[in-house]
């Protein structure tokens, strides 16, 4: 009930008084929120670039063919919770099975989407 | 026969030429002997051939033998017709008689065509050598007698040169005459012996032998001459057709180079180089300059009224010499940064043409005009005095130069290439400042409000951004500042058109490439997301009206929007907790919730920073909506619950100062000390102590309806502007790694100094080779390459 509070009653967090007339009340609000990948890391312990840009080969790859459309460089999740991007914990596996920050056997939770 | 003919027609040519001159002889006349020319010379040559063979018809006879009867039969002369004795003396006699006359201007006593066949007459008797010769010597006696005049006492000098005048024009005449009536020997001996003169030339050459070359008569006529000339320059007006007839004299007697060409030359050499020297300390620039021009003008008058055009060429070279070439670097030094300065449009047009006649001209003043834009340039954009009109000044600088470029330098390609080069330089001179001041110029007339210009001249003003821009070395530090202000102008709603800020993005594109937009456009996208997102959210709330929580929430009647931003493409913005409204809270937490279910994987970090808000406020004069930002719509919502509160309990109650320094005193600042007061502040000053008190102010009143609260921007020179520029540091980083890569990728193998003349050429930005190599060493480590085994200087590529 307090939200109606808010429109009608003067004391807005508390809600103890109740006078007629609210000096000021919130008409619109406008915010603004940030989304990134839920990573525990932002930055991809393979490449060190952060997750949220692409990988490094991917952005060296990326002005060269620019005729490719745009292939955004996903994220991976694996079991252990680690993330990288995609590309390269691809190349990583090639060499070893393991994740690279706990050495877990490496399998794929999700992909970013 | 042809040949002959040809010879005749020719000579008939130069004659009727002379004859024209000769006024004394009718035209008539000239008819005349042409036609008699002809055709006696013609028969003359078939003459000797009949007498000695005898008779034609001897041929004919014997030929026709068949159908004719009657036969015409002509003999030789029984008794060959003889001259009469004394026949040579006697002519000659007769002809002499009449040449002196024509010497001593007397009237001649045989008519002129007795004349003309006696000396026809006497070619024909093989006494033409003796006629020649006598011819000459009677000519050269008389030349020979005609220069004691020109010895003897020192007259005027004008006056001496109209005697050799005269003298010279009387002499042609004669000659002309002469030759006309001794014209059958100008015609056929003359053309018969090569090594002998024609009349007319022996005429020339009597006279240059023993008038002209006197060394007396031609020091005194070429003094003369060049006297009236330099009369002439310093502004007198002389005899321009005597100093023709004179000057045509020496060229037809084809001493005109050795006797005046030369001495001319000096004399205009001294002349101007004394007037160069002289003119240049009096004068001021553009005074010298038109000075030149007139001078230049003056004697291509000169050439085309009395000198020969041979002289040309060097008379216009010596003064371009002695006037332009000599004093290059004293013109340039007096006087060019003024006229640029100024902007002498006239002039300057002027300068260069000058200059783009002698060698290295342009050169010079292309290198002048080079060092003035650096120095100009570098003085606006040194100056941080100056960093407020500092994009302007330097647009309204270009403009200028590209306008004398166009207008006075003709479009030279070398000069816009000078012109770039410069610009180019002194803007790289201060480093990022530059750049960072054009973004905000950039930002400034894309906000809305700015309606000083129309759709198409903010274009235009756009594409002269983008040519200021072309010369900035670190465009990825524009590329931070225009980011940070685009991201206010998208949040804020604060953008004037969205077509002319696609319209810059595109520039931006083209410029330097999708990569360097690709975030930028990101943020684009991410407001175009937002809007299909908040249209979700209301949907899901008033889809789920029923359930008790969002049924609170939808009653609430504030008009809730999001912008959801990707990390990455945005600015990095501190991230702060504060102390809201459980109902705000609340509000997010649900949106949270919706947008997490949408979007697995993903993580939501709130801005408050960049929240903004309307409030409604109800004062003794009457209600007002202010838009706030968040951060002031806090300070407000707490007067709601008391009227009075210090700074430490705002502080308690919205948390604001203790994660970002100051932000919570500049909040205060602006609501109580800024142009709309709607709080007071106890005790009244312009800064906000630690003991100040504030309370509601009930009186506030204002004209509109609708009031904009500005918050106070931290001093940008700070940490926010520092914070940017590392941030650019670090995006170059990865920019360098990306390079090394793409580089190390396509050629597998490189050696250093290869790989990093490559990557200057790839690198937008400003760096030093010892950062390079840094990056090298860091991308080795992490394995995307390798040393060489066998050459330390070469790198190998690691897949």
């Amino acid at each position: 009930m307090h939200f109606l509070g808010m429109d009608d009653e003067d004391k807005s967090s508390d809600n103890e008084q109740s006078k007629p007339d609210k000096m000021f009340t919130l008409k619109r609000w406008n915010s603004v929120a940030m989304w990134s990948w839920d990573c525990s890391t932002d930055t991809c312990a393979i490449c060190r670039v952060q997750v949220m840009d692409a990988c490094l080969r991917c952005q060296a790859e990326s002005k060269k063919d620019a005729t490719n459309k745009d292939v955004t460089c996903v994220v991976c999740w694996g079991e252990c919770n680690h993330s990288f991007h995609h590309c390269c914990i691809s190349l990583w596996v090639k060499q070893s099975n393991r994740c690279p920050l706990c050495q877990q056997e490496w399998s794929i939770q999700r992909l970013s989407s | 026969m042809n040949e002959r003919d040809n010879f005749i027609l020719k000579a008939k040519r130069i004659k009727l030429i002379e004859e024209t001159k000769l006024k004394e002889s009718s035209s008539m006349e000239v008819n005349k002997m042409d036609i008699d020319d002809r055709r006696k010379s013609n028969f003359s040559s078939l003459g000797p051939l009949s007498t000695s063979n005898g008779s034609i018809s001897r041929g004919n006879s014997s030929n026709n033998a068949k159908g004719d009867i009657r036969k015409l039969v002509i003999k030789n002369f029984k008794s060959k017709p003889s001259l009469p004795e004394n026949y040579q003396e006697h002519t000659w006699q007769k002809l002499k008689e009449a040449v002196v006359a024509i010497q001593t201007a007397t009237p001649i006593t045989y008519c002129l065509e007795e004349l003309y066949q006696a000396v026809e007459n006497m070619c024909s008797h093989k006494m033409d050598s003796q006629l020649y010769v006598n011819l000459t010597g009677l000519a050269e006696s008389h030349v020979k007698a005609n220069i004691r005049p020109f010895l003897a006492e020192r007259i005027d000098k004008l006056l001496y040169l109209k005697k050799v005048n005269e003298c010279w024009q009387f002499h042609c005449q004669q000659m002309i005459m002469i030759r006309s009536i001794f014209l059958y020997l100008d015609r056929t001996y003359v053309l018969q012996n090569p090594t002998v003169h024609s009349i007319w030339d022996l005429g020339l050459e009597l006279f240059r032998d023993h008038i002209a070359t006197n060394s007396t008569v031609q020091s005194r006529t070429v003094e003369g001459i060049l006297m009236l000339i330099e009369k002439e320059r310093n502004g007198e007006t002389v005899d321009r057709t005597l100093l023709k007839s004179l000057l045509r004299m020496f060229s037809d007697l084809q001493i005109y180079k050795e006797a005046f060409e030369n001495k001319f030359l000096i004399a205009t050499k001294q002349l101007y180089q004394a007037e160069g020297q002289r003119k240049m300390q009096e004068l001021d620039v553009p005074e010298y300059l038109k000075h030149v021009d007139k001078r230049l003008v003056e004697e291509n008058e000169r050439l085309l009224h009395y000198l020969d055009q041979c002289t040309k060429l060097q008379l216009i070279f010596t003064i371009e010499r002695q006037l332009i070439a000599e004093h290059i670097t004293g013109i340039l030094q007096k006087g060019l940064d003024q006229l640029l300065e100024e902007n002498r449009v006239a002039d300057l047009s002027l300068l260069y043409s000058l200059f783009s006649r002698v060698k290295n001209g342009t050169i010079e003043l292309c290198g002048s005009f080079n060092a003035f834009i650096k120095t100009k340039g570098k003085t606006l954009v040194i100056d941080p005095e100056k960093d407020k009109t500092m994009v302007q000044d330097l647009l309204d600088f270009k403009d200028k130069m590209d306008y004398i470029v166009c207008n006075c330098f003709e479009r030279n390609e070398k000069f816009s290439h000078s012109l770039r080069e410069a610009f180019e330089y002194f803007i790289n001179q201060r480093t990022n400042k530059p750049a960072e001041l054009i973004a905000k110029y950039v930002d400034m007339k894309l906000r809305a409000g700015n309606k000083e210009a129309t759709e198409e001249e903010l274009e235009q003003i756009l594409d002269k951004i983008m040519v200021l821009f072309r010369f900035i070395h670190g465009k990825d530090v524009f590329e931070a500042f225009y980011k940070k202000d685009l991201a206010k102008r998208l949040l804020v709603g604060k953008s004037a058109s969205v077509d002319a800020e696609k319209s810059m993005l595109s520039k931006l594109k083209q410029e330097c490439g999708g990569g360097f937009t690709s975030k930028l456009e990101g943020m684009f996208k991410d407001m175009e997301l937002s809007k299909d997102i908040n249209i979700a959210f209301r949907q899901y709330i008033e889809g789920n009206a029923n359930s008790k929580e969002l049924a609170q929430f939808y009653a609430i009647g504030i008009d809730m929007t999001v912008n959801i931003l990707t990390m990455g493409y945005w600015p990095t913005y501190p991230v702060m907790e504060v102390n809201m409204p459980p109902q705000l809270v609340e509000y997010q937490n649900v949106f949270t919730k919706f947008y997490l279910a949408k979007h697995s994987g993903r993580k939501l970090q709130w801005q408050p920073t960049l929240g903004h808000c309307v409030l409604k406020a109800r004062f003794d004069q009457g209600p007002k909506d202010l838009q706030v930002s968040l951060f002031q719509s806090l300070v407000l919502l707490l007067f709601n619950d008391c009227n009075e509160m210090s700074l430490e309990e705002i502080l308690q109650a919205t948390n604001i100062e203790v994660s970002f320094d100051g932000e919570l005193r500049r909040t205060l600042q602006s609501l109580a000390c800024g142009k709309a007061r709607v709080l007071t502040k106890i005790p009244k000053s312009r800064e906000v102590e630690d003991k100040d008190k504030f309370k509601f102010n009930n009186e506030f009143t204002a004209k509109l309806f609708r009031i904009k609260i500005n918050s106070i921007q931290m001093k940008e020179t700070n940490e926010e502007q520092k914070a940017t520029e590392e941030r650019v540091y670090q995006d170059r980083q990865y920019q360098i790694d990306a390079a090394v890569v793409r580089i190390m990728k396509m050629r597998k193998t490189l050696s250093h100094n290869l790989l990093i003349s490559e990557l200057y050429k790839q690198l937008s930005f400003p760096v030093k080779p010892a950062d390079l190599k840094k990056r090298i060493e860091s991308l080795i480590d992490r394995d995307y390459m390798e040393r060489d085994k066998d050459n330390q200087n070469q790198y190998n590529y690691v897949a």
